[in-house]
C-alpha cells in the first residue's frame, strides 16, 4: 500500500514537472510553436477581422508561414523521381506554382476552423530530422491529429511535410503528380497547376 | 434453398483472407510497436520530449501512457518503429510510393463521379436546408446520439483487437452518456472525464489481424472503401444495434440517411475545400482514404 502511494506520488510529480517546465520541449517544437502562435495572433487580431481585410490577413499569414515551410523541399519530394529529370528553369517554375497551391490550401484550412486549443504532444528528433505531433481542438468538438516533419537548415527547423489524421501532404500530391506525369506529361502537370492557381 | 447471409459469411471471409494475403502489403508491425527496449513513443499531456524507456520493470503496455514514469532525461529520442520516411536516403531509394492497388479504376472513377454529383445535387442542398432550420447544438446532439447507438460496433472491435482499455472506455462512455447524457445526446464522458470515442470498425480489426486492403473500391453512395473494408462494413452491420432494433428495411434506411444528412450538415464545405486543393480529386481521395485507414489501424 505504501509502495503504491509512493509510485503514485512520483507519477503525479513527473506529470506536474512535465507540464510546468517548458524546457523539456525541444528546439523544433519551440520554433513551430512560435510560428503557429504568430498565425493565431493574426487571426485573432481585431484590426484584421472581416472579409475586407482578407487579403491583408492572407499576406501576413503567408509571410509567417514562409519562414517555417521549406517549399522547395516539399516541391522536390512531391515530384520524387521526376524532380531529377527537370531542368533548372523547370524547377524554378515549379516551386512557386506548388507553393501558391499549398498556400491557398493552408490559408483556407487555417481560416475555416475556429481553433480552441492546440496540444503539442510528441516530438521525435533523429539527427537533423524532427517530427512533431500536434492535437488541434476545434470549436465543434473535433479533434484533429496533425504531424509536422521538419528538417534542420542552419539554425532553423523547417517544415517539409505534414499530415492530417495520417494523410500526408507530400505523399498525396506525389501520387497525383506521378499519375498525371505518367498518363500525360510534365507539361500537362504544369498547365494544370497554372489553371488551378488562376481559379483560386 | 434459402441462402442466409450467415452462410455466405464464412466462405466470403476465407476468400477475403486469401485475397488479402495475395494482394495485401506485409502486416504492419503493430504487435512490435511496444518493445520496451526498442523505440517507443510515449504520449505526454504536455509538450515534453520522450526519453528512452528504462527497463524498470514497468509493463509498458498495461499502463496508461501518461502513467509511465520517465526519469527527466535529456531529449534523447528514438525513431518510431514503423518509420515515417524521415531520411533523405529513404526517399531516394523509394521507387513507388505506398499506394493502394486499383485494378477497378475505370469503374471506380465512374462511381466517384456519381458520388460527386450526388453530393452537390442531393446531399449538400438537403443538408444545407437542414442546417438552416436546425440549430447546431441540436445537430451535434443527434450526432452524439447516433454515435452512442453504435457503441457495440466499437466495443466488439476493440475486444477483437485485444484493446481492453479501449473496450473499457467504450463501456464507460455508453453507460455514462446514455444516463447522464440524456440517452446519448450529450457527451459527458468526453467533456467531464475526457474519455474520447475510439473509432474502431471491423475493417480496422481485419487490418490489425494482418489482412491488407487488397484493392480500392468506390461504392456509389457509400463512398470510398477497399475489399477488406467492404467486408468490414458488412461485419459492422451485424454488430450495429440498428440492424436488430429496426426490422423494417425502409425505416432503417431512413434512419441511416438521416444520420448521414445530419453528419454532413456539420461538415459542409470540407469536400469543396478538398477538391479545391487537388489536381486529381479521385486519386487524392483514394490515397487519402488509404493513408487514413493505415493510420487508424496503427493507432489501435
Amino acid at each position: 500500500m505504501n509502495r503504491t502511494f509512493l509510485i503514485q506520488a512520483m507519477l503525479y510529480l513527473s506529470f506536474t514537472f512535465g507540464m510546468v517546465v517548458p524546457g523539456f520541449a525541444g528546439e523544433p517544437q519551440d520554433q513551430l510553436r512560435e510560428t503557429t502562435d504568430k498565425v493565431l495572433s493574426v487571426l485573432a487580431d481585431p484590426d484584421l477581422k472581416g472579409p475586407s481585410k482578407a487579403t491583408e490577413r492572407r499576406e501576413r499569414i503567408q509571410k509567417i508561414v514562409d519562414e517555417r515551410f521549406d517549399w522547395e523541399e516539399m516541391a522536390r519530394r512531391s515530384l520524387a523521381r521526376h524532380w531529377t529529370q527537370r531542368t533548372p528553369e523547370e524547377k524554378r517554375e515549379f516551386v512557386p506554382l506548388f507553393k501558391a497551391l499549398l498556400e491557398r490550401v493552408y490559408a483556407d484550412k487555417v481560416e475555416g476552423y475556429s481553433w480552441n486549443k492546440i496540444l503539442y504532444e510528441v516530438e521525435t528528433i533523429d539527427g537533423d530530422y524532427a517530427a512533431i505531433k500536434v492535437k488541434i481542438f476545434t470549436a465543434k468538438d473535433q479533434t484533429i491529429h496533425v504531424e509536422y516533419r521538419t528538417r534542420k537548415k542552419g539554425s532553423h527547423w523547417l517544415v517539409y511535410d505534414f499530415s492530417v489524421e495520417g494523410v500526408g501532404l507530400v505523399n498525396n500530391y506525389r501520387t497525383q503528380f506521378n499519375e498525371i506525369i505518367l498518363k500525360s506529361s510534365y507539361q500537362e502537370l504544369v498547365k494544370r497547376l497554372k489553371t488551378k492557381s488562376a481559379q483560386n | 434453398m434459402k441462402i442466409s447471409f450467415r452462410r455466405l459469411l464464412l466462405p466470403a471471409l476465407c476468400l477475403l483472407i486469401l485475397s488479402g494475403l495475395a494482394f495485401g502489403e506485409p502486416a504492419a508491425p503493430i504487435g512490435y510497436s511496444l518493445d520496451p527496449f526498442g523505440g517507443t513513443s510515449i504520449n505526454r499531456r504536455s509538450g515534453s520530449t520522450l526519453s528512452k524507456p528504462q527497463p524498470s520493470g514497468w509493463d509498458v503496455e498495461g499502463l496508461d501512457s501518461s502513467a509511465c514514469y520517465q526519469p527527466p532525461d535529456l531529449p534523447v529520442l528514438v525513431a518510431q518503429s514503423s518509420k515515417p520516411y524521415l531520411k533523405e536516403e529513404e526517399l531516394e531509394l523509394e521507387e513507388q510510393p505506398d499506394t493502394i492497388a486499383d485494378p477497378l479504376e475505370p469503374v471506380n472513377r465512374i462511381f466517384f463521379h456519381v458520388n460527386d454529383k450526388l453530393y452537390f445535387w442531393a446531399l449538400k442542398p438537403i443538408a444545407s436546408g437542414y442546417k438552416a432550420v436546425v440549430p447546431e447544438d441540436l445537430r451535434l446532439g443527434f450526432k452524439n446520439f447516433f454515435s452512442n447507438l453504435t457503441t457495440p460496433v466499437r466495443l466488439v472491435n476493440c475486444l477483437l483487437q485485444a484493446n481492453f482499455k479501449g473496450a473499457g472506455n467504450e463501456t464507460i462512455r455508453l453507460l455514462l452518456n446514455s444516463t447522464l447524457g440524456l440517452g446519448g445526446f450529450l457527451d459527458p464522458a468526453k467533456t467531464e472525464l475526457r474519455i474520447e470515442k475510439r473509432d474502431e470498425d471491423f475493417g480496422q480489426t481485419l487490418g490489425f489481424w494482418g489482412i491488407g486492403p487488397a484493392f480500392y473500391i468506390e461504392w456509389p453512395i457509400l463512398g470510398a472503401s477497399s475489399l477488406r473494408d467492404t467486408f468490414g462494413y458488412a461485419g459492422d452491420l451485424l454488430l450495429d444495434p440498428k440492424t436488430y432494433l429496426i426490422r423494417a428495411v425502409p425505416v432503417g434506411l431512413a434512419i441511416r440517411t438521416y444520420d448521414q444528412v445530419n453528419e454532413t450538415s456539420l461538415r459542409i464545405g470540407e469536400y469543396e475545400d478538398f477538391k479545391r486543393s487537388t489536381l486529381d480529386p479521385y486519386i487524392a481521395k483514394r490515397e487519402a482514404y488509404h493513408q487514413n485507414r493505415k493510420h487508424k489501424i496503427k493507432n489501435r
